[in-house]
């Protein structure tokens, strides 16, 4: 009897503790802190984790941070997915840190937007745009309908622009001018009579808020959804899209190389690409979708920056292949460092 | 115990931790030898390439404000710190003597992003200083202080304030009150008993304080990056715009090497300079 009372423990034991094994699965996401890392865990995580019950632990960085990390434990990595953007995805497919995505285990990946197939190993999981952000009240005698609209002599001293990714500009420039990308060279002439006009270059989007919230910058070429952000705070502030387009970028993920749980790493992404936590994610951060059906209610469609299809991304974006940018970053930046900021 | 064994095992940590930095040093060097491939963290084959960056216009022009901007910082903290340490070591007041320790090293517990952040509040077209004068009448039209030299170095005196008053104040604490005490009596004024007797004793503190503090200041980002707006840079701002921001990591180990070496050599030529300070002679 003793006997048959301790083999039934022990069985219960072992039943028990597979059981906690299994409800105690947990995937590691790299991803941004704060807000970012807030949005992840109300939408895509929470739909994750009641379709396979397993959790989601985060590492949190800056984008740089984390893909210097990623690259010294390569082969061992500390997250199973990473979260980053589309450009700098590049550099962890490049440096072979992210696994090959096989498409059919993503049961929504024939909703993705062509462009959201960034590379064989990431794709794009939101939208949002760079664009001309306002102080109405303090530049109360211009008007924004063109990128061109920033050279105006009324806006000497008034504007702020990003320090650390100078593409935006570079490519609305490039895009006013006539120009494709490639040949922005040709543009510099036109950046550089810019110059006059800016005021400040911020170094992060935190910067960029504070400079325009405190009215130091009133004028910003700024991420969409930061200002919308401030906007739904109570901060005055115009958001443009300019009849050339506003200049879009995509965040993206990708599942890390020699990670041991591909199967719930490609469950949390058919969770990030399922329309309807892309719809709460637009919802929530005013960005765009890069899946098809996404629906959100009609104003929240309506908002400057929200593409929810391909055709909008073609009549109403300046889209720069993040190969592209990844690849061209560096002399952008060094012409930028040496012929706009340090002149 | 004997006195050498007790020498080597306070000297052994120090050693260790040199031997660390030399290593790190060593894999800069060796990035600083690779070829940067667009588009990618993977390194190309060997090449001295990246150090000819160093002659562009940008570069010298960020070493030389970089050097200006510290030896400002160093001497704007001498002039504001040498009161308060004064004070805080010749006031009798216990009370007023930990009132002023606690403000003149307050700074040091607040992060160089938050102090930062603050002089945004204070330094701004609609911050507390303008919104004062704006007030009170005398600007029609705020007063652009932020992204400019000046403001960048004001926000880095604060910084380097708590440093410089520590050092003061143990170089002026170990000036024995006799002999300003023996000049008085000799005839001298206040002022005269400072100039010729303490501010000369003092000497090896305002040695160690102004190279301390320039030394110090060289390492600056934050501050620079957001009270300069990018229209004010400094070594650190340039690694991380055309370096890191841009992935070219080569690069960057070769600006974070010439920024090192910068910093040996400046503080050297310093030290050199001041050495006339070290023979000073009260009379």
């Amino acid at each position: 009897m003793s006997r048959l009372a301790l083999s039934g423990t022990t069985a219960l034991i072992l039943l028990a503790s597979s059981g906690v094994s299994l409800a105690q699965e947990v995937l590691r996401i790299s991803s941004w802190g704060g807000g970012w890392r807030d949005l992840i865990a109300e939408t895509i995580a929470a739909k994750f984790t009641e379709n396979t019950g397993a959790e989601v632990e985060f590492i949190t960085g800056g984008t740089i941070d984390r893909l210097n990390q990623a690259q010294l434990a390569a082969g061992a990595p500390e997250s199973d997915v990473t979260f980053t953007t589309a450009h700098v995805g590049w550099l962890y497919q490049n440096s072979g840190l992210f696994e090959p995505l096989d498409m059919s285990r993503l049961s929504n990946a024939d909703k993705l937007f062509d462009q959201a197939k960034i590379s064989p190993g990431h794709v794009g999981v939101w939208s949002y745009v760079y664009t001309i952000v306002y102080v109405p009240d303090l530049v109360p005698d211009v008007r924004f309908d063109s990128w061109a609209d920033l050279w105006s002599p009324a806006l000497a001293g008034k504007i702020g622009l990003s320090d650390f990714d100078p593409s935006s500009i570079i490519a609305a420039t490039a895009k006013m001018e006539g120009l494709g990308i490639e040949d922005w060279r040709q543009a510099t002439d036109k950046l550089k009579a810019l110059k006059p006009n800016v005021r400040a270059y911020f170094p992060s989007d935190a910067a960029s808020e504070q400079l325009i919230s405190t009215g130091e910058t009133p004028v910003q070429v700024m991420l969409s959804m930061m200002a919308h952000q401030l906007r739904d705070q109570g901060i005055d502030l115009e958001i443009v899209i300019p009849k050339e387009g506003a200049v879009l970028n995509m965040d993206a993920i990708g599942i890390m190389k020699g990670t041991d749980k591909l199967d719930l790493a490609y469950a949390f992404i058919d969770a990030a690409l399922d329309p309807e936590v892309q719809a709460k994610i637009v919802a929530i951060k005013k960005g765009g979708a890069t899946v098809e059906g996404v629906e959100v209610p009609p104003e929240v469609a309506a908002l400057p920056g929200v593409f929810l299809t391909p055709e909008q991304w073609q009549s109403e974006a300046i889209y720069v292949d993040p190969q592209l940018r990844a690849e061209k970053l560096t002399e952008w930046r060094t012409w930028f460092s040496e012929e706009m900021i340090a002149n | 115990m004997t006195r050498s064994s007790i020498f080597y095992w306070f000297v052994t940590p120090a050693i260790l931790l040199a031997l660390l930095y030399a290593a790190a040093l060593s894999c800069i060097l060796v990035f600083s030898l690779r070829e940067h491939v667009p588009g990618s963290l993977v390194v190309g084959g060997w090449t001295v390439e990246n150090f000819s960056f160093l002659l562009r216009p940008l570069l010298i022009a960020v070493f030389s404000d970089t050097a200006l901007i510290c030896l400002l910082t160093a001497l704007a903290t001498l002039l504001v710190g040498y009161p308060i340490a004064y004070a805080l070591v010749r006031v009798r007041s216990s009370f007023l003597r930990a009132t002023i320790l606690i403000i003149a090293i307050t700074p040091m517990f607040t992060g160089e992003i938050t102090r930062t952040y603050s002089w945004l509040l204070v330094l701004g077209n609609s911050g507390f200083i303008n919104a004062a004068l704006l007030q009170l009448g005398l600007i029609a039209e705020p007063v652009q202080m932020m992204f400019t030299l000046p403001a960048v170095v004001l926000v880095l005196v604060h910084f380097t304030l708590p440093i410089m008053v520590i050092i003061l104040a143990t170089a002026i604490s170990q000036i024995d009150p006799a002999y300003t005490k023996a000049s008085e009596s000799l005839g001298a004024g206040p002022l005269r008993s400072f100039w010729h007797v303490t501010l000369p004793l003092s000497a090896p503190g305002l040695i160690a304080g102004i190279i301390t503090c320039f030394a110090w200041t060289f390492s600056a980002f934050a501050t620079p990056q957001l009270i300069g707006g990018g229209k004010v840079n400094m070594i650190g701002n340039v690694v991380y715009q055309i370096g890191i921001s841009s992935f070219n990591f080569p690069l960057a180990a070769v600006l974070s090497l010439a920024g090192v070496l910068f910093t040996i050599v400046l503080v050297g030529l310093m030290r050199f300079a001041l050495r006339p300070l070290d023979h000073i002679r009260v009379g």
